[in-house]
């Protein structure tokens, strides 16, 4: 930890904490004693965010019997007519059906290498129906609103006057910090990256930028470039500076990262031409050069955007779930393919599930949903957490449809770090409402 | 500072008239004549930090004048003595704020008998903007100046030239779509052609530049979504921005809600009425998102801007799931005007939306404030009673006004700053609330945008990526042969296009804080999208534009490329050398603010070319500047 002590003291401060309240982590920051993490084997997480609110309970549908007719009558015309059937380890009354654009990842889900979570949500303690209505447990805060509820998930915890995003805080835990090519995004800034010490390197989904004042004659490009660092200098103004220094810093990084990139093999597996797949394929080229980026763990960022489906659900929603599953297949060839495939493990976040209910064409914001995770680690063909029972008015429903989640995603996100490399005992200092759940993490990782 | 006489004509004139006829009209007070008093005449307009003159001539028919005495009745002191003189010489202070100044002084001529005679002189004196706080006005209040601009406002005060900018007419933007050649339809990069040639050419850039800044408050994008293929509907949208700049902010609310691009965005186009069999009930983003980013945000606010907490020490929220399902009902009905029935849709993405009553919830709608609408009411009588209960919250005037400071002046306002300019934003002084000319002013004038008493070190905010090509562009003429501006890849060069944000939560938000601002609690939303693939996508943009694009650098212009034209600048560089050059910049590009260490590196910069390199030179010289730190900052 490279933060001096003075300076987490002006934190400290500034966010109303006082030293008496700090965590075990907190206080081994301060004390510049926190016990440095044997890495051991490279490791990556790849965060799949879906912008907007995913409406992920549509992801698995029951097939059959009860759950079939309770789905059916609470989702009306948009509930899954022709679902596949998935095997599942863990049974579940009325079986499982898979939403058939997500067929591309059946045969990974098949092959152990994929697995849903379910039930996951924004919750502060355990939450029941009667604790919604009478006001009993503490809720997250703006719930159903899109970008705060982004930042829950981003952030891991509530937002407090000093955020930072969990990704960035398994990074500085693990003294990753100071790598660039530690914290990678391909869709820019973002909050889950973003911590005391850290923020992404943003990398352009084509892979290499080139730098147009770098090339041609090289006697003056080095005068260009020498005039360019002393005029970077000239500002005391503390947004110019910002400014100044996260543009340096984008000349550095681009140009290390081009120099390794230049190495890359080339990849037998194709990708398609989505967003997604040209974000996730840029993920697999930088991991393919990782040796030379001197660093034992790497977090990336990619994101997808359009799953606010207020409207024409039935259109949109198949022709998102269907990019989102292709790319995530492609992803998991490549990874085999470079031989890290137990080494990267991806996973999807989302503003929040969406309403049982439908306002005609589409749904609005709800709570609970369902996520993906994938890797060669992962304990795929299986579904963890708690499958929930699309069941309108019924016991997990706040009104409309927005279901309770059963597992808080700081569980889930536990699970992942804990992979990662963060001690078990200090999980609860980068998810502090962790403790109040009987469980602290999920069992989804081999 | 320059040194004025006065005239005295009107003194001539008086004794001439006393000459010439043979009455003599002059008051006598117990058989003397009181004294003869005139005063020269002063010019009407009169501008502080200046040193004038004010001349009295007195005398006296049946005696003689002992004394003329000045002394200042109003206004900030100038005379701290009354002062026995013909002639008084006045230093009229610098600028210490907007607002004119008042100045008034008697005049006392006494006799030899110990009459008086008493004049009033009094004026009002106005700012005068020099080059560089006319260039950071218009900085401020346009996409980008042109140096033919700043030196227009010189001279002017900055009240005069946002008044001059208000009164001119509006450039919409559906006068510069048009369609590509061979093509029937408009496309997409039709609008962003327009987009450019508006935004280049038009006069009223003020209006221009506070449109912009409501593009990014009150979103839509065709960025990855249907809208793509509207062009004509979404160049309207942006029309009924620049129509309402300087309108009222309720009219704004309501053309913006009604607006078919609008509500096709959010989804309340063809919302309609619960269907409780089949589980359907309004759609609820317009609802939501009309209340947490258009109007009054997540959170009740005191007047300058920060929350109000309550007795535990916690935020307060807006609105709860009632008022959600309140305004959601109020959105049901809606869609396009002259559509046959509700789902037989007219498609016309222009005219306001209509309503279809049979389609509209008559439930009971929760709104803000405990203000129930009653069941039974229609759809447009729902939509007035609703738009009023969100204009006349408390909130919306700190939660808009701030936000409009940060897109056009600063980053981080000062709670003060933002009080003052909501207070207008409730009263203009008339009563009336929402009026946007008087905020626009309230904000530009404002002591903290005008530099005036002490300047916050952390005062102003980084530019806009696109806002920096535009400056560029507009000064140096850039265009096609062909006449078109087909920007594609705005989103890889500069993070942002207009109208193409990727959600309706705007390229960055008004909250963004870098790590690095974190221990002086600054926000620089700005730097939301400084990712660094863009920063080295704007950075290359900048060096294709300014270096590989000069005309003057080709034989043969490529007909569709777009080229800028930087013959003027080589010019001065030619004639008047690279210190002028630079001091010309220095006003453009830096309002001032450029300091000797960039001065001078700029000169060393200049250094390593021959003399003769002009065009070089001058490509060098512009795109030092534009990734300069002191040029990202609008100060």
């Amino acid at each position: 930890m490279s933060i001096n002590r003075r300076q987490f003291l002006s934190l400290c401060v500034k966010g109303g904490v006082s030293a008496a309240a700090l965590t075990s982590l907190q206080l081994q920051a301060l004390t510049g004693s926190a016990n440095a993490v044997e890495l051991g084997d490279y490791k990556a997480l790849v965060c799949i965010f879906l912008y907007g609110g995913n409406d992920s309970l549509n992801m698995l549908v029951p097939l059959e019997g009860e759950q079939r007719n309770l789905y059916e009558q609470s989702r009306q015309n948009l509930a899954v007519a022709s679902p596949i059937a998935l095997n599942s380890t863990t049974v579940f009354a009325g079986g499982v059906g898979l939403h058939p654009s997500l067929l591309p990842i059946k045969s990974v889900f098949d092959s152990s290498n994929l697995a849903f979570v379910g039930g996951l949500g924004t919750l502060l303690a355990p939450t029941t129906i009667d604790d919604y209505k009478n006001k009993t447990v503490v809720l997250p805060k703006h719930l159903f609103s899109h970008n705060d509820q982004q930042a829950s998930w981003m952030y891991g915890r509530e937002k407090q006057s000093l955020n930072s995003g969990w990704g960035a805080r398994l990074l500085e835990r693990l003294d990753q910090q100071d790598q660039f090519a530690a914290n990678i995004s391909l869709d820019g800034t973002n909050l889950w990256q973003t911590g005391s010490q850290t923020k992404a390197f943003a990398l352009n989904k084509s892979g290499i930028s080139k730098i147009n004042a770098f090339g041609g004659y090289q006697p003056r490009t080095d005068h260009v470039t020498n005039i360019m660092n002393r005029i970077m200098g000239n500002t005391q103004h503390p947004l110019s500076s910002a400014y100044a220094n996260s543009f340096k810093s984008a000349i550095n990084n681009t140009q290390a990262m081009n120099n390794a990139l230049e190495t890359a093999p080339e990849l037998i597996t194709s990708f398609s031409e989505t967003s997604l797949s040209e974000q996730l394929a840029a993920v697999a080229k930088t991991i393919s050069v990782q040796s030379k980026l001197s660093t034992q763990r790497q977090v990336f960022f990619v994101s997808m955007g359009g799953f606010d489906t207020h409207d024409d659900q039935l259109d949109t929603h198949p022709a998102l779930l269907s990019t989102l599953a292709q790319g995530l297949s492609e992803f998991d060839s490549a990874m085999k393919e470079l031989d890290v495939a137990d080494k990267v493990t991806a996973f999807t976040m989302s503003d929040f599930g969406r309403t049982l209910t439908s306002n005609g064409d589409g749904t609005d914001h709800g709570w609970a949903g369902n996520q993906i995770v994938m890797g060669g680690a992962v304990k795929g063909g299986d579904i963890y957490g708690e499958l929930l029972t699309q069941h309108l008015d019924g016991p997990q429903d706040t009104g409309g449809g927005r279901l309770i989640p059963q597992v808080a995603n700081e569980q889930y996100f536990a699970t992942l770090a804990q992979w990662f490399g963060v001690p078990r005992s200090e999980l609860v200092d980068i998810f502090p409402n962790l403790n109040n759940f009987d469980q602290t993490t999920l069992d989804f990782f081999v | 500072m320059h040194y004025k006489f006065v005239l005295m004509a009107s003194s001539v004139l008086l004794l001439s008239a006393c000459g010439g006829s043979g009455t003599d009209d002059t008051p006598t007070i117990n058989g003397n004549k009181i004294p003869i008093l005139s005063i020269a005449n002063i010019e009407n307009d009169i501008t502080k930090n200046q040193t004038i003159q004010l001349a009295a001539t007195a005398s006296d028919k049946d005696g003689t004048i002992t004394s003329v005495i000045w002394e200042q009745t109003a206004g900030l002191k100038v005379l701290d003595e009354p002062i026995s003189a013909n002639t008084v010489t006045i230093n009229l202070p610098p600028a210490l704020s907007y607002a004119p100044r008042e100045y008034a002084f008697n005049v006392t001529a006494t006799d030899n008998e110990g009459a008086t005679n008493v004049k009033t002189v009094s004026f009002v004196a106005r700012n005068s903007m020099d080059e560089f706080t006319a260039a950071r006005l218009l900085h401020q209040g346009s996409m980008g100046p042109k140096l033919s601009e700043i030196r227009k406002a010189q001279g002017l005060s900055e009240q005069q030239w946002l008044e001059s900018q208000i009164a001119l007419p509006i450039e919409y933007h559906r006068g510069y779509l048009v369609k590509s050649q061979g093509e029937d339809e408009f496309r997409y990069i039709n609008r962003i052609d327009g987009w450019w040639k508006a935004t280049l050419r038009s006069d009223d850039q003020l209006r221009q530049r506070v449109a912009f800044a409501l593009s990014e408050i009150l979103v839509v994008s065709d960025a990855n979504s249907g809208l793509s293929s509207q062009p004509e509907g979404m160049v309207n949208y942006y029309d009924l921005l620049l129509k309402n700049a300087f309108g009222n902010y309720r009219e704004l609310l309501e053309d913006v809600t009604l607006s078919p691009i609008m509500g096709t965005y959010l989804s309340h186009l063809g919302n309609e009425k619960a269907d409780d069999a089949l589980n359907i009930r309004p759609d609820e983003n317009y609802a939501r998102e009309v209340m947490q980013l258009f109007t009054i945000g997540l959170e009740e606010l005191n007047q300058d801007g920060t929350a109000k907490l309550d007795a535990q020490g916690n935020t307060i929220a807006t609105y709860g799931q009632s008022q959600i399902e309140g305004f959601a009902r109020v959105f049901t009905g809606w869609t396009f005007a002259g559509s046959e029935t509700f789902k037989r849709k007219s498609r016309d993405y222009i005219k306001p939306m209509e309503a279809f009553s049979e389609y509209h919830s008559s439930k009971q709608k929760t709104l803000l404030n405990d203000e129930v609408i009653p069941e039974g009411y229609g759809p447009e009588e729902s939509l007035q009673i609703a738009l009023d209960n969100l204009f006349n919250h408390a909130n919306v005037a700190p939660f808009i006004t701030k936000q409009l400071i940060q897109r056009l002046i600063t980053s981080n306002p000062t709670p003060q700053y933002i009080e003052r300019v909501a207070n207008v934003f409730n009263d203009n002084g008339n009563g009336v609330r929402g009026d946007l000319a008087a905020v626009i002013k309230a904000i530009y004038l404002d002591d903290e945008a005008r530099h005036f008493g002490s300047v916050l070190s952390y005062q102003g905010k980084l530019k806009e990526p696109l806002l920096k090509t535009v400056q560029f562009w507009r000064n140096l003429d850039a265009k096609s042969l062909e006449g078109y501006y087909r920007t594609w890849n705005m989103f890889d060069n500069y993070g942002q296009g207009p109208m193409r944000s990727s959600s309706v939560f705007n390229f960055f938000r008004p909250d963004y804080q870098p790590a690095q601002l974190r221990d002086d609690e600054l926000v620089a939303p700005e730097l939301q999208i400084a990712g660094d693939a863009t920063l080295i996508g704007t950075m290359n943009e900048h060096f294709a534009d300014l270096v590989w694009s000069a005309a003057e650098g080709h034989n043969d212009l490529n007909s569709s490329g777009l080229y800028v034209y930087i013959k003027n600048d080589m010019n001065t560089l030619k004639k008047e050398g690279i210190n002028t050059l630079l001091d010309e910049y220095n006003v453009l590009y830096f309002a001032g603010s450029m300091s000797t260490d960039t001065r001078q590196a700029l000169l060393d910069l200049d250094a390593y070319f021959d003399d003769d390199q002009y065009r070089e030179r001058v490509s060098y010289l512009l795109y030092m500047i534009a990734i300069s730190p002191e040029f990202n900052l609008q100060y």
